[in-house]
């Protein structure tokens, strides 16, 4: 059974691994809330709502094992953020981790964004194989030593220590946001990097935390004339003084740093003219953005709303160059989801490594993929049921109407509580993280 | 809530869609509108209010308000001014999404009776709060301690303490005893307490420096 593939082949994707509880019953701390390959796709990150950063290093492909790519385990588990509590409204800050972002490897160490609602935290992630010993002054323990005993000279040596692997916050960026968090992006000039919550975008330097510019500002003087929020914004992949933001609205802005210092006017506007036939109550809920991705060409950028996914060319504001319908069977379904919330679930999407194919997530732990050349998609599944050692994952289908075949699912049936809001796809190969409530599921193509 | 997130139980589809297709299309949005209030209450009754989902929710409230107005329709629905004691005061739009939170009430055709009384709330006693407070509570101030937010020593040194003025202060860090080898800065509670003078900040700040050093070292 064909798959819709990275590379114009057929690609079969198969089942990895599974990390994450077995049990039905979620604990609400353990809740992935953020998925993210590092650029070389050796690391793999996770953040869940409990505020906690969990990395799975690929393992090096065995000697032995030439078909097989390395496993993803566990490198380092660290509790980014705590919960807070702001005394002057009474009200807590959660410490769900909304989004993480590596920063290109430039030593020997790694180093990672991770945001919450409201304070971005830069981690160094390093690693000590080794630890020197015989120190002239000190005993082993750590105690200076009485100097009067000291009658020789001795250079410590590095003698080798179990893997150890150490997480330590290197700079805190706090209080510089007053609403909520959604997205942080590294510049590609990896010094300095924006964050963006419901109104405002600054733009911080990596090594300076008590200051930050703002570089867009959409709250209205009078907060009753309030009508569209930021949702995401990112930097271009090669243009440093690139970046856009999109909107609640449906709109993404494009907006150059070099023209002024408040980016308030965009330089583009991308929107796509309302369909009048899909006109409803709920049209501007669904044409809310959830993501805005760019490709890794930088010629594209990627949104997800409620029931599509665009691609947009930054040439092109008038219109998207392609749309893919994710799930357009909830079209006729939107009063019941907007009844029972889930119309405001945020789903996010992503490239391949040679943006050939995107995927975002659906309902039911469905998942979807769109290979943009082959004009094929397909419809993939991550549950325990399918995930015996490189089973290969068979498509999905659901039943629109009429007559159910066999294999199918009928919309009704569809579990709405499982859903696959983060996706995420290494860099290079066939390798997709897709994260359903507690579970980080890995698959790979058959090689 | 009605319904469990997370629990294991599969959550369906209602039969909201059945119900709303067999009605005509005022009352289809009658029931959108009903709907719509609940959540904006719910929302504004949350621990963790969302701006976006309330941006959302009172873009689609205003957007079949103004479908209702130009339909001429039932009595235009009344705008408290923004004196809470004044009773409703027919006018031809209300000119927030909140103040239709207790002109909806006032509506006739209300085929669902889920909108009843609303209960006493923050948003709802007072019709005439404006939009201002319905979306002026999202902010995050800057009162939450800014020194409970370090970790380590470097982070410390990044605190140009010079900006800031000790009088605003109402809540300031001061260092356990000294010596104490159970004092962690982590401890929310051996920061809160309370000391006003601005010399008191600057030991308060040089005490925790040398805890730090302290700290890291051992």
């Amino acid at each position: 059974m064909a798959g819709a593939g990275g590379g114009g082949n057929d690609v079969q994707w198969c089942f990895s691994q599974v990390k994450g509880a077995i049990d039905d019953d979620v604990a609400e701390a353990d809740i992935i809330s953020t998925v993210e390959f590092n650029h070389s796709g050796e690391l793999l990150a996770t953040g869940d709502k409990g505020g906690r950063v969990v990395i799975f290093q690929q393992e090096l492909e065995s000697k032995n094992q030439p078909q097989c790519r390395g496993e993803y385990n566990v490198y380092s588990t660290f509790q980014s953020h705590e919960p807070e509590f702001d005394y002057l409204k009474s009200l807590e800050i959660e410490e769900k981790i909304n989004k993480i972002r590596w920063l290109p490897q430039k030593n020997a160490a790694q180093f990672l964004l991770s945001t919450n609602d409201k304070t971005i935290k830069l981690w160094k992630i390093s690693e000590r194989d080794k630890r020197p010993e015989g120190y002239n002054l000190k005993e082993e323990d750590g105690r200076y030593r009485d100097p009067t005993t000291v009658t020789t000279l001795r250079v410590p040596v590095f003698h080798p220590m179990d893997l150890m692997v150490e997480a330590s916050p290197r700079r805190v960026f706090a209080n510089a946001h007053t609403y909520h968090i959604n997205s942080i992006s590294v510049n590609s000039d990896c010094e300095t990097y924006l964050s963006a919550d419901d109104l405002r975008i600054n733009l911080w330097n990596l090594e300076i935390t008590d200051r930050s510019f703002n570089i867009v500002d959409i709250k209205p003087a009078n907060m009753e004339e309030l009508t569209e929020v930021i949702t995401a914004a990112e930097f271009h992949p090669n243009q440093c003084n690139t970046f856009v933001y999109s909107s609640s609205k449906g709109t993404i802005r494009l907006c150059d740093m070099r023209a002024s210092a408040l980016c308030d006017q965009h330089s583009k506007l991308f929107e796509e003219p309302e369909d009048p036939s899909n006109r409803s109550f709920f049209s501007e809920i669904i044409s809310s953005i959830s993501d805005v991705k760019f490709s890794h060409s930088g010629r594209y950028m990627m949104t997800r709303d409620y029931l599509t996914v665009k691609i947009w060319d930054l040439n092109m504001e008038s219109r998207p160059v392609e749309t893919y319908q994710v799930h357009e069977y909830l079209r006729s379904k939107l009063c019941s989801l907007y009844e029972n919330d889930c119309i405001f679930d945020k789903f996010e999407c992503c490239w391949n490594g040679n943006d050939s194919v995107v995927m975002t997530g659906s309902y039911n732990n469905f998942f979807r993929m769109f290979d943009r050349g082959y004009r094929q998609d397909v419809t993939l599944e991550a549950s325990r049921e399918s995930s015996k050692p490189r089973s290969v994952l068979k498509p999905r289908k659901v039943c629109t109407g009429g007559k159910r075949k066999k294999d199918e699912i009928s919309v009704d049936s569809l579990d709405f509580n499982k859903k696959i809001l983060h996706t995420a796809w290494h860099p290079q190969d066939n390798i997709i993280a897709v994260a359903t409530t507690n579970n980080l599921y890995i698959f790979q193509d058959r090689l | 809530m009605r319904y469990m997130v997370g629990r294991g139980v599969k959550r369906k589809l209602s039969d909201c869609e059945d119900q709303m297709l067999d009605l005509p299309y005022p009352q289809q949005r009658q029931l959108v509108l009903n709907l719509c209030l609940d959540k904006l209450q719910s929302c504004q009754r949350r621990a963790e209010p969302s701006l976006h989902r309330s941006v959302l929710l009172a873009n689609t409230l205003r957007q079949i308000q103004q479908e209702m107005r130009q339909e001429g329709g039932p009595p235009a629905p009344a705008t408290p001014h923004h004196s809470p004691d004044l009773p409703p005061v027919p006018s031809d739009r209300p000119s927030t999404p909140v103040a239709a939170l207790s002109s909806s009430l006032l509506c006739e055709d209300d085929v669902q009776s889920t909108c009843t009384e609303l209960p006493k709330g923050p948003g709802s006693e007072d019709g005439g709060k404006s939009q201002d407070l319905l979306f002026g509570s999202f902010e995050i101030t800057n009162s939450t301690s800014y020194l409970t937010d370090l970790q380590l020593d470097d982070i410390f040194e990044d605190i140009d303490t010079s900006m800031y003025d000790p009088s605003d202060f109402s809540v300031l860090a001061c260092p356990p005893p000294r010596g104490s080898s159970g004092a962690s800065l982590g401890n929310d509670y051996n920061l809160k307490a309370f000391s006003t003078s601005s010399s008191t900040l600057q030991m308060c700040l040089n005490d925790l420096d040398h805890i730090m050093e302290i700290l890291v070292r051992s």
